[in-house]
């Protein structure tokens, strides 16, 4: 798990893609699944930012394995930037289409919300395109929210676009998922929560994403929601995160793993419970950080049913909403990774 | 036919739903077209969400109308969808067809489900032919599932090949080919090879092959198939020897009642109609998983 630590090169970031020089301090103690999963038996999991397009059938197999019931997939960039319209089109249809089912085969239910991320909104021609098409989205089963909207460069474009995006998910009354910048991330934080609150938004229908121990104070002190990443080398670790939990407690904190195609972990909620429930934290508390705040934020938009994943998803259950209460099928058998054979 | 498709399936919304939804789906059913659109994507946000109960009387006057369509099983937001499209003005051909194309390629997984329910019902019936035999393509297992099973479309539309490629397809995903409507009528000779192909190959892998295929291949019986249907009956296991003596009952080929009159158990329980195809209609498949039979 940690071979990355020993090497100080840096270990191909893509979401955040800025060290702040913790690459030396490893994100994780070396434990293994068998070792930790005791820690955190019974409990259930929601990650409420995971780029799920650039994860393997390996990492859902892990993530069901270790808890995860339910995930959001916020629309972000592919990792280059998108040339045309339909890039984006089939991008957004992949995410209420084809990974929703995909995530169901493995009985996790998948959630998005939906948006022009900020890197994006830089290219106006093309940001255009996209305004017109992102109400044919955000209206869909399953959209919890507009985002991860917000700022990468601070730019006018990217303003313009994050503001025309809150007036968006004020009409359609759906929380907003807010990326929060790489560089001169705290200003960067305060100026994307003071336009919020100058569009009238309620800041508990805010979530203020990829906080740390210099954001968390000002956000919560404002109301927002504060969502923390746990991500190897260049955000929170997770030994950080206990200690702002237990500094700040449960209220309005969440915690997300931000997945996606760079070195990073979709296990990154189950560890930290684990991390929190060595470190003493309560149960409850837990509970609140990686489960119950999340879906109280994102529940807003009145697209999150619990009863669909409490007790686990069963894919008889979601098989019966698309009209196939007799088939069984769609379930993803489980393979033995340890296996020399394949059959 | 479009209007009395559209009056029976409002008779069976209006008895699953609240004044409330009965409302807002009238208001939306008679509205623009982008409203009506608009509504097709959110209904999920106006309806409740639960299964239909479609009274046996309601149940006949679909089939009646539109041979095989059934809305059994069907959740409200579903046939809600349905519905709305029926209301869609298709008075203006090029307009209809552009919001009915402009919905496919927006759609999300449970849109995709209801636009391809709705195909049989559609005004300009051959329009839909390529975005159905695409449905067959789809890896969305709800959305296979939506234009193969119980969907009279395919039946009446499909050429030779794509019909062919929908029942392999249903067969290589372990999905219980007696769902498929008008499986009956379209069977093939060329279906009929591919079929005894597909099977060598699982046998080869040491996988199994769901017995209910083979009601596909008894009118075409000849030498190469009646290879297989001896495979059958010396798998040693039950459900394979029922559907080789099955399809050899059916067969017009005296060879093929030479091999049956061998398992003279088996011809008797058909004569006596104790041993269908219904006896085989499984639906729990898992053919994937090696046999203990090689």
């Amino acid at each position: 798990m940690c071979q990355h630590c020993k090497d100080s090169s840096a270990p191909n970031p893509s979401h955040f893609e800025e060290g702040d020089g913790l690459a030396n301090s490893p994100a994780h103690i070396d434990m293994a699944w068998s070792e930790y999963n005791e820690l955190i038996k019974g409990m259930r999991f929601f990650d409420p930012h995971i780029h799920m397009v650039s994860r393997t059938t390996d990492d859902y197999q892990a993530m069901r394995q270790a808890g995860i019931v339910a995930l959001i997939e916020p629309s972000f960039w592919v990792g280059q930037p998108r040339t045309g319209l339909s890039s984006f089109k089939d991008y957004y249809s992949s995410l209420v289409g084809w990974e929703r089912f995909r995530s169901s085969q493995f009985g996790i239910k998948h959630y998005c919300t939906m948006g022009l991320n900020s890197r994006e909104a830089n290219n106006e021609p093309l940001a255009e395109q996209v305004m017109e098409i992102l109400p044919l989205y955000i209206y869909k089963e399953g959209v919890v929210g507009i985002g991860e909207i917000g700022f990468d460069d601070q730019t006018p474009a990217e303003e313009k676009y994050f503001r025309l995006q809150l007036e968006l998910a004020k009409e359609a009354k759906l929380p907003v998922q807010i990326h929060t910048p790489h560089r001169d991330k705290k200003r960067g934080t305060e100026r994307s929560m003071a336009i919020s609150l100058e569009h009238g938004l309620d800041p508990s229908w805010v979530i203020i994403d990829h906080n740390n121990e210099e954001t968390v104070k000002s956000v919560l002190d404002q109301g927002f929601y504060a969502a923390f990443t746990i991500y190897p080398f260049t955000k929170m670790g997770n030994e950080r995160m206990v200690k702002v939990v237990e500094q700040y407690g449960p209220e309005r904190i969440m915690v997300n793993s931000a997945a996606d195609w760079g070195i990073s972990d979709p296990l990154a909620i189950p560890k930290t419970a684990a991390l929190m429930k060595m470190r003493g934290i309560s149960d409850e508390t837990i509970r609140m950080v990686t489960y119950q705040n999340a879906i109280d934020a994102f529940g807003k938009s009145g697209q999150i049913d619990v009863s669909d994943f409490e007790g686990g998803l069963s894919v008889e259950k979601t098989e019966k909403f698309h009209g196939n209460s007799i088939l069984r099928g769609g379930q993803q058998p489980d393979v033995s990774k340890d296996s020399l054979v394949i059959q | 036919m479009s209007h009395l498709i559209n009056k029976t399936l409002w008779e069976i919304i209006s008895q699953n739903t609240s004044d409330t939804e009965s409302d807002w789906l009238t208001e939306k059913g008679n509205a623009s077209p982008i409203e009506l659109m608009t509504a097709f994507v959110s209904s999920p946000r106006f309806l409740s969400k639960k299964i239909v109960n479609v009274e046996i009387e309601e149940e006949k006057a679909l089939d009646d109308i539109v041979p095989g369509f059934s809305v059994n099983g069907w959740s409200l937001v579903r046939l809600s969808r349905v519905w709305l499209l029926t209301q869609l003005d298709e008075t203006e051909k090029e307009s209809f067809i552009k919001n009915i194309e402009t919905l496919f390629d927006t759609a999300e997984m449970n849109e995709l489900v209801a636009l391809y329910s709705a195909l049989p019902v559609l005004a300009y019936p051959e329009q839909w032919l390529f975005r159905a035999t695409d449905a067959v393509r789809s890896n969305m297992g709800f959305v296979f599932d939506a234009i193969a099973l119980h969907n009279p479309y395919p039946a009446k539309y499909f050429s030779e090949l794509a019909w062919n490629q929908l029942v392999l397809k249903t067969i290589f995903n372990d999905k219980p080919v007696h769902f498929i409507t008008g499986l009956e009528e379209r069977e093939n000779a060329n279906l009929a090879l591919i079929l005894s192909d597909f099977a060598h190959e699982r046998w080869a892998a040491g996988r199994s092959v769901a017995p209910n295929v083979w009601r596909l291949v008894s009118k075409f019986m000849n030498e190469a198939l009646l290879s297989d249907m001896r495979h059958l009956f010396e798998s040693g296991q039950t459900p394979n020897q029922e559907a080789a003596a099955l399809a050899c009952y059916d067969a017009d080929f005296a060879p093929a009642k030479v091999l049956l009159s061998q398992y003279s158990e088996y011809e008797k329980s058909i004569s006596e109609g104790a041993l269908t195809w219904s006896n085989l209609e499984f639906t729990d498949l898992n053919t994937y998983v090696p046999t203990l039979q090689r």
